[in-house]
């Protein structure tokens, strides 16, 4: 598996991560992903076949809350974080154009 | 007597029901501390003097009722900047955070402000807890309070430098591959990160939600069980918490720990660890043994896996928690942004350092089409592995002993260009988190040179009890 990262897959990453890159950081990155990738290849080595993955931290299974009505401890918590609002609401840009 | 920013938790609450001194005076003096020493070692990110006097003066007036405190009313504390506490600054450390206050308080919080706890102020720490030195914080690096040229390690390093500096009787910290832990080998403070789920991860700034776990951070061991126990227990708000018993945590049964068995693993015992760092953990196993406790050789063959597979699963649980940080909840937004999608593009660009923009493009990439078995499902199987190596090892032993970190505390810039570099500082502390298990670090007693150096004490899930214990039980020595 090659261990390289093109520009032009690095760029189409940092598009799917919602990311502007400025051509100094795209150069970093493009260095040290190419480090962190070669070293991911030792897991390759490993037999995994038999293995189940673990898919999380806990070992809890199906955690149900009742299906009542209560009072939010974070309601109408963060309006006034909001960049804008408008009548206590979010403001966001045109969705559709 | 011991100055008033110097006391423990236990020795605090003593003073304070002897009235040799009142709850606002400990907390004056350590604002006062703070003022004399954070503007050189830089721990906060910001301080709640007038809140926290308030705080101070109501476990005061509590007593002057003659009403019932317990252990922790009035204990002055850091909280990191990535655990919410209305009305106060929560940055994560990140631009894209700047100017955010937090609207309620983390589960963790609402359980510390019913010990009537008083909060001095929020932490620094690596941006979005993304690193291993506090380098990586938008707002400039915490130094070291042994060694002003040294970092404090991270992601927890502005609580860690803040109650070795003596800025707080304690804090919390927030661990999810060592950032509990590593930076209080660093600075020479106690660092629990509890079993996964034992305390509520409500209101804390998700990195890695199957990893991250909030922790005490504290002088002594005694004082961190004190304080674990307090944040202890099921939160409706965090589906994966639980109750689990920790009455006793504090109050060891030492007849019971001196049964105990201790395995070392071979697989931490590796040339490229520091000799500073080998010679003080021996010393450590020399004086547990010392203590009639049995030590046992273990392996646990999968351990040199474990960080690649934690640089796996962790990018990818974090680049779908940062992706809420869009510029439109959160962060600024950007003027010249024609449409919705350049808004969220430059807003990030904008407002996340490199090592988020690393890690969810890392994220990204490890979960695509194409990759995804490759990287993200083979990780989560050599997960599994490095979990049975655990399971294993704990049939034949009780706890395990290893060093926290493979280094006492390096130079500020050392390492700072090298991420593959900074990624392996978790070699010790990692597969601890994938696995789930709850891990102390311990300052050795005795160290070879001038820096703290950590040793970690790993126990079963849920079973705090037996590391806390140990580990009160060498403190005693």
């Amino acid at each position: 598996m090659a261990s390289t990262i093109t520009k032009a897959e690095l760029e189409h990453l940092a598009k799917l991560a919602r990311i502007e890159l400025d051509p100094k950081e795209e150069e970093k990155l493009l260095k040290d992903l190419g480090a962190i990738l070669d070293y991911f290849k030792e897991l390759q080595e490993l037999d995994t076949t038999n293995v189940a993955p673990m898919t999380g931290g806990t070992d809890l299974k199906n955690v149900f809350r009742g299906d009542t009505e209560h009072e939010s401890t974070n309601r109408g918590a963060g309006v006034e974080a909001f960049p804008e609002t408008k009548n206590g609401h979010l403001k966001i840009p045109p969705v559709f154009e | 007597m011991t100055p008033l920013h110097e006391l423990t938790i236990k020795k605090f609450h003593e003073g304070l029901l002897n009235k040799e001194f009142s709850a606002l005076e400990v907390a004056q003096a350590h604002f006062a501390r703070i003022k004399e020493k954070d503007p050189e070692i830089k721990a906060y990110l910001s301080t709640a003097e007038e809140s926290a006097l308030r705080e101070a003066e109501a476990v005061d007036l509590a007593i002057a009722r003659e009403e019932n405190i317990g252990d922790l009313a009035g204990v002055p504390m850091a909280v990191k900047d990535n655990i919410l506490i209305k009305g106060l600054p929560a940055t994560a450390a990140s631009k894209i955070l700047e100017h955010y206050v937090a609207a309620y308080d983390a589960g963790v919080i609402q359980k510390l402000k019913k010990e009537k706890m008083v909060f001095l102020g929020k932490a620094n720490m690596d941006e979005f807890a993304m690193g291993a030195s506090t380098e990586n914080s938008a707002f400039g690096t915490t130094h070291n309070p042994h060694d002003l040229t040294r970092v404090p390690g991270g992601t927890s390093g502005g609580s860690t430098a803040a109650v070795a500096a003596h800025m707080a009787v304690a804090a919390l910290g927030s661990d999810t591959g060592g950032s509990i832990r590593q930076p209080s080998s660093f600075c020479g403070t106690v660092g629990l990160k509890p079993t996964y789920g034992a305390v509520s991860r409500s209101g804390v700034i998700a990195m890695a939600s199957s990893l991250d776990q909030v922790g005490p951070i504290a002088k002594t061991v005694a004082d961190a069980a004190i304080l674990f126990k307090a944040i202890a227990g099921h939160d409706p708000l965090d589906a994966t918490s639980a109750d689990h018993d920790y009455r006793d945590i504090a109050n060891p049964d030492f007849e019971r720990i001196k049964g105990l068995t201790i395995g070392l693993p071979e697989e931490y015992f590796i040339p490229g660890t520091d000799a500073a760092v080998s010679t003080s953990v021996e010393d450590a196993i020399e004086n547990i043994k010392s203590l009639g406790l049995k030590f046992k050789k273990v392996s646990l063959p999968h351990t040199r896996y474990a960080i690649a597979a934690y640089y796996i699963v962790m990018p990818a649980e974090v680049s779908a928690n940062l992706a809420r940080y869009d510029g439109i909840r959160y962060g600024a937004r950007v003027a010249s942004a024609t449409n919705l999608q350049e808004q969220y593009i430059k807003a990030r660009g904008v407002g996340f350092g490199i090592e988020p923009k690393r890690r969810s493009i890392l994220g990204a990439f490890v979960l695509s089409s194409g990759y995804y078995d490759a990287y993200y499902e083979k990780a989560q199987r050599v997960r599994q592995l490095i979990r049975q190596d655990f399971d294993e090892a704990f049939k034949a032993v009780d706890v395990l002993l290893t060093p926290t970190a493979p280094t006492p505390a390096f130079k500020i810039g050392e390492k700072a260009d090298d991420p593959l570099a900074m990624y392996l500082c978790d070699i010790f502390t990692g597969p601890t988190s994938l696995a789930g298990l709850p891990a102390v670090s311990i300052p050795c007693k005795k160290t070879a040179g001038n820096l703290p150096v950590g040793f970690q004490l790993i126990g079963k899930r849920w079973h705090e009890a037996d590391i806390l214990g140990i580990g009160q039980y060498y403190e005693k020595l």
